[in-house]
Formats: C-alpha cells, structure tokens, sequence
C-alpha cells in the first residue's frame, strides 16, 4: 500500500481547487446566516420585541374584598375575617420531610395533612407555596412566628376567609361559601373563580346575592421570568380590586338569638314576619349547624354527625319542612264555610266527642266531647266535631280555595332557594298523585288540619299575618334591596275576616281558650290572638283507644304530636305575627306558645312598642 | 555505497529548513501570531458575553472561560512548537487510542442527562468524542496523505476512509450524541472531498443518502431527535415543549433589532427566557444586546478567521499538513455554522456550541488544540515529511 517515491500523491493543485469550492460553500453559509439574522432582527423586529414583552409581564388577579351579610340593625352576621395559614415553600426548603417534622414539634399536624403537603409539592413549580394548614388559632399562629428563624422555607400567613359569628344560628339563611366547583365555573366564565382564594356563595344567602357581595376582582401587574415565578410587582400599573356591598336583611340578629334560646335542646322552627310589610324578623330552623366548618372543610367525623343527628340539624325546617298543620288550620275552614255560607255564626253543633261518617269514626281531641259549640266557641275550644260538619257540608274544594288565598300550596321569593310549596289537597289533586278519587273521610281530616293537608311554618306564619292585615296579600322577604314589594289584595270579606279575629283572640286572651294565660301577650295592655295545634303524628289504633289513648308523654319522641302556634300581636292594631313548630312537641298550648309568646313580647319590645289603650287596659307601661 | 539516486533520496531526509531545527526561540517567533490573535479575540468575545449572560458576575462563567482560554492558549502555543513530524508519526496511534477510550466510555462511562459520554477519571472528567474529533482530522489526514491518488476514487481508497469515519461514529452515535456524529461525518467527508474524489462517487453517494436517510429517519432516531427535526418545521405548534427553546431563542434575537438593548440589557436573558444562554445559546445574548451589527460582526470575525487558515493551507506544501489545517478548519467552521443555524431556528436543536464563545470545558482545548496543529503545520511548511513531497 505505501507508494513508492515516484508513484503519483494527490495533487496539492486538486486541493487547493477544492478549498476554493467549499470556500464558496461557506461564503453561501454565512451568507444565508446574515440573511436569516437580518431577518429575525430587522424584518420581524416588531413582532418579536412585542413577544418578549408580552412574556415578561402578567397581571395576576386580586380577589376583592367581600361584602358583609347584616341585620335590619346593622350587626354583622357575615364577614371577613383574618386568618391564619402556614405555607411551604418547596425551593427553600432541604428536604419537605424534615420541615414539616420541624413543624410538627410547634404545631401538630395529621398524617392526612402531611400527605397532601408532599402531593401538592410534587405537583407544582418549585417555588410556589404550598398551604400546610389554614384556620389557625392565634396561638398556634404566634408560635409559628416565634419558630420562624428554626423553621427555614416555612412561611407564616394572614389571609381573609368568612366566617360566620353566632354559632350557627344563621347558618339555614346566610348559607356558606366555598371554592367554585365546575358546575360555578361553567355558569360564570369571569376568570376569578379559578382563584385559589376565591370563594364563591353555595347556598342561602350567600349564593342569592353572589354578585352583589362579590365586587370586582382588581389586577397586579407583576414581572414573571420563564419559569413563571414573580421577581417584581408594578403596584402603580395595577387596577385596585372593588370591595363587594354590604347585603341587609331584614332579620333582627338578637330576636333571632332570643329565639334559639327559648328552643333550647328542642327541634322545630320560629318565623316571625311584620304583618304589614311582609319582612321577616326571625326565620330560624333548631337545631342549626356551624357554617364556619363548611368554610373552613368539613372533616368526616362532622359530616357524619350531621348526617346522623336525628334532630336534623342542616335540614330548614321552617322553609322546607313539611307539617300537618293541626288546628291551626281551622281559621281557612272556618272563612271558607262563611264564604260559602253553608252556616251560620250562631248556629250550633252538638260535640260529642265524636262523629260517624259511614262506616269509620272520626274523633274529637276531647274524648268527652264539648258539648254545643258555635262557631267561634269552635275555635276558641278547638273543637274537631264542628270542623267535621263544616267539611261534610262544603266538601272540599271551597278549604282549598280559600287556602290557595292565604297563600297555602304555594313558594314564596324570599330571596333564597329551598323551600317547598306544601299540598294544598283537592279532588283533583289526588286524581292526579294518588289515582284515587276524593272521600268525605278526606275533607273530614282537611277540616282540622291533618290528612293530606302538608304546610310549612313559613305558610304558616304567611296565613297568620294575611289574616291580621286583613287587606293585602303580603308575602314574605328577608333580603333588603331597593325594590319595594307591592302586594296584591286579599280577597276575603273584611267582615269574616273581623269575626275570624275576633275568635283568634278569644283562644289567647278569654278563660277555656286553649291558648289562655293570665297574661295574655305578656305586655300589659297589648292583646294577642293566635292558634294552638297539635300535630298528630301516629294514628291512633282502636285498640288503643279502647284501652286509653297514651299521652305523649308516655310516647318516644318520634312518636309525639308536633306542637304548632300562631299569633299576631297587637290585637288592636296588628304589627307583628309569629307561627312555631317544635317537633314531636307534645301539644300546641305547651312550647310552642310559650316560645311564641316570648318573641312576640320581644320584637314588640325591640320595636319600642308604646303601650296603648285597649279594652282591658288600665295603666301601660314597658 | 550510496549512488546518485540514494543520495538524492537520502538528501530529502536529510534537509532541513532552519526553521525547524532552530531553538525554541527561533519557533516562537515564526509562530503565526496573527492566527493566535484573532482566536484570543473571539475569546474575549466569550468571556464578555458570559459575563452579560450570568447578569454582571465574573464569578459565574467569565472567569473560568478567561482560565480556560489561558490554558488553551498554553496548550496551543505547546502543540504548536512540536515538530510537525511527530504529529504525523502520532497520528494513526492518536486515533487508536481515542477509540479505545470511546469504547471505554461504553462500559465505564458516566451518564449525565441521558447519555453516556463522559469518563470520570477522578481529578477531571475526560470526553473522548471531543478527541476524536481531532484524532479523526489526524488520520484521515495521514491515509490520504499515504495514499496514491489514483487511489482515491476507488472502492479501495475510499473503503479505508470510510472505516475511519465509521468505526468511532458507531460509538458516539449509540452514546446517543447526534450532534457529535454528524459533525465527525461532516468533517470526515469533507475531508474525503477535497482529497479530490471523483464527482461521479459523490453523486452515487447522493443518491445513496437519499434512499439511506429517511430509512435513517424512521428507524434509526429516537423519538427526541426525531421530535427535535419536527419541531424545526413547525415550532409554533407547541411552545412550551420541544420547541420552546427555538420560539425563545427567535425572540431573543429579534427583539435585538439593528443595534440591539446595549451591553447588559437583554430582557430576554434577564429573564431566563432562553435556557442554556452561557452555552449553546449564547448567540441570543449576542443579538439580544448587540443586534443586526453585532450578529452581523461575530459572524464576520469568525469568517476572517476560517478565511486566514484557508490562506495559511495554501502555503503548505505536505498533503498531510494541507488536510490537517483544512481538516481543523472545517469542524470548526461546522461548530459555527450548525450552532448559529440552531440558534436562529433554521435547523433543530442539535446540542453544537459555539466554539471560543460558549461557556465549556472540553471544548475549548480541543478547539485550540487544533489550533495548535494548525499552526505547528504552518510552522514546520518546509520540513520533510516521509514520502516527499513534489
């Protein structure tokens, strides 16, 4: 293979053509390079300065502050509060693990806490924080700061949550709030519900005035590098977020609290409405439940208490709890026999306690009977046998009709959702629900409030301050906004509605009305006419009643009659009404009353209530 | 007893310019000192922009490119004043043994994101397919330099080049390093080129590639690379991915404008928009300060620089040191055109810095090492190499 000295090299001149050719190659290269930098730097310079700017400056969204939830006196029931968190920030931290055993020896946390801080590091950015803990007490906040030097890459924080002050006895009106779920997002594309911080009103009130409380989100200009992270705000560029408003309701905070007193340990519910107005003082549903642990997470071992509470804590009882009204729906009975004029005031029905209707028997409250009742004498003493021949003689089409009118069988926009309409029964009612055709048996059990009949307290109270008002169809609201309701006109005759009255105040106010105290409303000077009820929850068998019916004090507690009330005050000059239900209460004449009476002294109280001159007054004071 | 014809062949043995055997003294003024200017002037360049990319520290770059161009300096002063002969005596062992440490790094070597190019030799790590790069330059510079040129264009002739180039590609492909595999294959074939193989082998080779590099494509890349060549034709289709690194680089450039943001203003790199801008990249920061002039003028020095070592192999005579200057020239030309390419979006990212100006290790000694050779060949023209030369 090695040439010999003669034997042909490669020519030196055939290299140096070659060079030249790949020289021009060259030239060509950076020919085309200078060309594309021109380019790039020349023809797209625009395009590309505007795409370097664009990527170095975000606007990250400030969350606005939220507005308030008040009470007709201006104290709040919801607000903002400043919390307390501890942060992780991964980047500055050696090893997760240590940390948060450091951590632990100030402030302990769960092992599920734990696992979801080493999740969340893994799945962000380095240096964005990591939430380890929020709704810290202030202890647990100030020893933070104290450990803090110790504590490398562990960031105390104040942020703002709502919380809610009273224990929960607003909890069924003011709802809670909580982070925005898909369902939120995809009704609202305003890009500040993706914020963390956000939070967004799920039920109640919360959720009804959503964009009034809300406010409008402002932007922070801020100088990101590639990876995302913050190396300077521009505060001077950046819009300030607008507060959301205050909502006022027309709720009286410490009537309210007033009333959760009176209910004590018992179940049930209390609404008291302005009977010329149609604002709602008190609307509370016992028990209640916290909402500051739905904002701030329920834990499992709540969520099941709740769950399990047989009292029913989360369930509105007033709104959406459905109760045969007892006698306290004898007053539609009553004004709608006067309609129809199928009786008159005087005449008299003899009560012996009970009454035949072909094959079955139906029975008075009073085993004995009462013996000859006239109308209000009916309503005084309550007496079933009476209502029955009302029903007997009517059927049941004119109760329903008057009921439909003191707003029976119907929803009302109180400015929240959940309730439910109650059924107002009528012969086609059950063709429709039951298949079935409608039974005197039937309009009996209407007659006195119980069958098929279902009502909420809320109607309840609703019927109770139509009657008091006597010529306008008010309807009931808590949420105060600029539009004034205006109501439609009660269609009854004023004179029945006077005798209906009248009847009303006998129960409260004349010796053997089963509402009767020696002290009346409990203000001198100031009337009250109402309603007692009492629920039948079971139906009685005959052997029972053979043997002796049981009282419901031998009874469990599911198996007891509800206890119901209604009542307006004052008799002379109507303000406010009050309608109350405690469950498996016993009788009507016993809490229920008595916690009604209580709140009707009360807000007459609150409201300055001048004692004036009435039939049986002598002196008035407060 | 030597006749006429012994003498004569004995007298080419036996002359010597003054050049090489003078002292050392002697050498170190014949050095071509323009040559080692201009690659300390681009150095500087490297040093300066390092010093802007890494925000105004000396600390974190600058400096230890300043070392590292001082020891490359050393280095090629030292290359430089060895005997050209002795170059030409090392070369095929060079090349030995740089495959055998390529075959090392296969079993003993250290992987460092993703592939296997480095051995840890305790005190330094070592990455043989930066010597190769020399070594192939070395020996293929030799075989021709042996070789008849009738032989040249010949499947016997051409088979031994192709093996040179063959044997250490197998094993910088499979690191996987495709950058280094293509330039090796650049400067090999480059190489063969102006050897002056025939045009007729060139078009048959053509042809060849053709049909061999969309097999290649399919079957021979993995999905990176091949990722990496779809993103080129449409990088826009997913900037925050592969392509992100070319999107950011464009921006970068363009946003330099004619006459750049000014030294130390570059938003872009301020931002650690445009990953690896000590190194790969540095060319962003360049028109992001500088603009159209300074792109336009480092790809100017760069190109009078390539055009002198044209000029310094017109003066010598060996094949040898001919294919050795040239050799040298052309991988580092191809380090300068392929990474500025890549920089500007017009090729995929191949991983190729910036000779002289990226912050590195390896690279810049073996660059000036070639340098060295470069400039030991320009020195040593006159000696005699064995065989003669006409």
């Amino acid at each position: 293979m090695k040439p010999r000295d003669n034997e042909e090299r490669i020519d030196p001149k055939t290299v140096t053509r070659r060079t030249i050719l790949m020289a021009a190659g060259g030239i060509g290269a950076m020919g085309v390079l200078t060309a594309r930098l021109y380019y790039l730097q020349v023809t797209k310079a625009e395009d590309y300065t505007v795409l370097s700017d664009r990527n170095r400056f975000n606007f990250n969204i400030i969350v606005p502050e939220r507005g308030r939830i008040l009470d007709r006196n201006g104290e709040a029931l919801a607000v903002n509060r400043q919390e307390y968190r501890v942060l992780l920030i991964p980047e500055q931290v050696k090893d997760v693990e240590i940390a948060l055993n450091d951590l632990n020896a100030v402030v302990p946390l769960s092992d599920a806490t734990r696992a979801r801080v080493k999740k969340d590091v893994r799945r962000k950015a380095r240096f964005i924080p990591v939430l380890i803990e929020d709704h810290l007490d202030w202890n647990s906040f100030a020893a933070i700061n104290l450990h803090a030097p110790d504590l490398p890459g562990i960031i105390p924080d104040v942020g703002q949550g709502r919380a809610y002050p009273n224990n929960g006895i607003f909890s069924h009106i003011l709802g809670y709030v909580g982070t925005a779920g898909p369902k939120d997002v995809e009704a609202d594309p305003d890009p500040l519900l993706r914020q963390p911080a956000f939070r967004i009103g799920k039920t109640g009130v919360e959720a009804a005035v959503e964009t009034r409380l809300r406010g409008k989100s402002g932007k922070l200009k801020v100088e990101v590098n590639a990876f995302g992270r913050i190396v300077r705000e521009w505060p001077n560029a950046s819009d300030a977020p607008t507060p959301g408003e205050d909502v006022s309701l027309t709720i009286d905070a410490d009537l309210q609290r007033y009333a959760a007193e009176l209910f004590e340990e018992e179940s049930g519910g209390s609404v008291v409405i302005d009977v010329m107005t149609g604002e709602l003082r008190t609307l509370l549903s016992m028990p209640t439940f916290d909402g500051n642990l739905f904002v701030s997470g329920l834990t499992q071992l709540d969520m099941d208490a709740l769950n399990s509470d047989w009292k029913r804590p989360q369930f509105n009882k007033v709104l959406r709890g459905g109760y045969p009204p007892a006698s306290t729906y004898k007053m539609v009975v009553m004004l709608a026999a006067l309609k129809e004029g199928i009786i008159s005031t005087s005449e008299r029905v003899f009560c012996t306690g009970k009454t035949q209707l072909g094959s079955r028997t139906f029975h008075c409250w009073r085993r004995q009977g009462h013996g000859a009742m006239n109308m209000r004498d009916a309503l005084k003493y309550s007496c079933d046998v009476y209502f029955y021949e009302l029903a007997n003689r009517m059927g049941i089409q004119p109760i329903h009709d008057m009921a439909a009118k003191l707003g029976f069988g119907q929803t009302f926009d109180v400015g929240i959702k959940g309730q439910i309409a109650g059924i107002n029964p009528n012969g086609a009612w059950k063709e429709r629900r039951l298949g079935d055709g409608w039974r005197t048996g039937d309009s009996y059990n209407a007659s006195i409030g119980q069958g098929f009949v279902v009502t909420t307290p809320l109607q309840l109270a609703v019927m109770t301050a139509r009657i008091a008002n006597g010529r306008r169809a008010i309807t009931p609201h808590f949420i105060i906004d600029d539009e004034v309701p205006g109501f439609k006109p009660l269609d009854i005759d004023p004179n029945h509605l006077q005798f209906v009255r009248d009847a009303m105040w006998s129960v409260c106010q004349e010796p053997g009305g089963t509402a009767f105290r020696s002290n009346g409303s409990g203000i001198p000077g100031v009337d009250m006419a109402g309603k007692t009820g009492t629920g039948q929850v079971r139906s009685i068998s005959k052997a029972e009643r053979l043997s002796g019916v049981m009282s419901n004090a031998q009874l469990e507690w599911e198996l007891r009659d509800h206890s119901l009330f209604v009542a307006y005050a004052p008799y002379a000059a109507p303000r406010f009404a009050v309608a109350t239900i405690v469950e498996h209460g016993g009788s009507g004449s016993g809490l229920a009353a008595t916690i009604s009476r209580a709140l009707i002294k009360r807000v007459l109280e609150r409201d300055g209530m001048q004692a004036r001159a009435s039939d049986n007054s002598t002196t008035s004071q407060l | 007893m030597m006749d006429g014809s012994d003498k004569q062949r004995y007298a080419r043995y036996t002359t010597v310019d003054s050049s090489v055997q003078g002292s050392v003294i002697t050498r170190l003024y014949e050095v071509n000192w323009l040559l080692f200017a201009l690659v300390f002037l681009i150095g500087g360049i490297g040093v300066t922009m390092i010093f802007a990319a890494t925000d105004g520290q000396w600390d974190a770059g600058a400096f230890q490119h300043f070392q590292r161009l001082i020891l490359g300096g050393g280095i090629m002063l030292f290359v430089a004043l060895v005997n050209i002969r002795i170059w030409y005596f090392l070369a095929y062992p060079i090349y030995l043994g740089a495959v055998l440490l390529l075959g090392a790094v296969d079993f003993f070597g250290v992987e460092v994101n993703g592939s296997v190019r480095w051995l840890d030799l305790g005190f330094m790590r070592l990455q043989p397919s930066e010597i190769m790069k020399l070594a192939i330059v070395l020996a293929l510079a030799r075989y021709y330099h042996d070789l008849p040129g009738w032989r040249v264009s010949r499947a016997s002739g051409l088979f031994g080049a192709l093996l040179l180039i063959g044997l250490p590609m197998q094993f910088i492909f499979r690191q996987p390093d495709l950058g280094t595999t293509i330039l090796l294959v650049a400067t090999g074939f480059a190489i063969v080129f102006l050897a002056g193989i025939n045009w007729r082998v060139i078009v048959a080779g053509a042809f060849g590639a053709a049909i061999a590099i969309p097999i290649f494509y399919r079957f021979g890349l993995k999905d990176y690379q091949r990722a990496r060549i779809n993103t080129m034709f449409s990088p826009e289709s997913d900037p925050m991915g592969a392509s992100y690194h070319i999107i950011q680089s464009k921006i970068a450039l363009g946003s330099g404008g004619v006459s750049g943001k000014g030294f130390m203003q570059g938003t872009q790199r301020s931002g650690d928009y445009v990953p690896e801008n000590t190194t790969d990249f540095i060319f962003t920061v360049i028109g992001e300060e500088f603009g159209l002039i300074g792109g336009v003028g480092t790809i100017a020095i760069y190109g009078v620089l390539i055009a002198f070592c044209l000029y310094l192999s017109f003066q010598v005579k060996h094949i040898f040191s001919r294919l050795l200057i040239l050799g040298v020239t052309t991988t580092f030309s191809l380090y300068v055109f392929i990474n500025l390419a890549m920089v500007m979006g017009l090729i995929p990212v191949v991983g190729v810095p910036l000779p002289l100006i990226s912050y590195g290790g390896t690279v810049i000694l073996t660059v000036m090492t070639g340098f060295g050779l470069i400039l030991s060949s320009h020195l040593f023209r006159n000696a005699e190499l064995p065989k003669g030369q006409n």
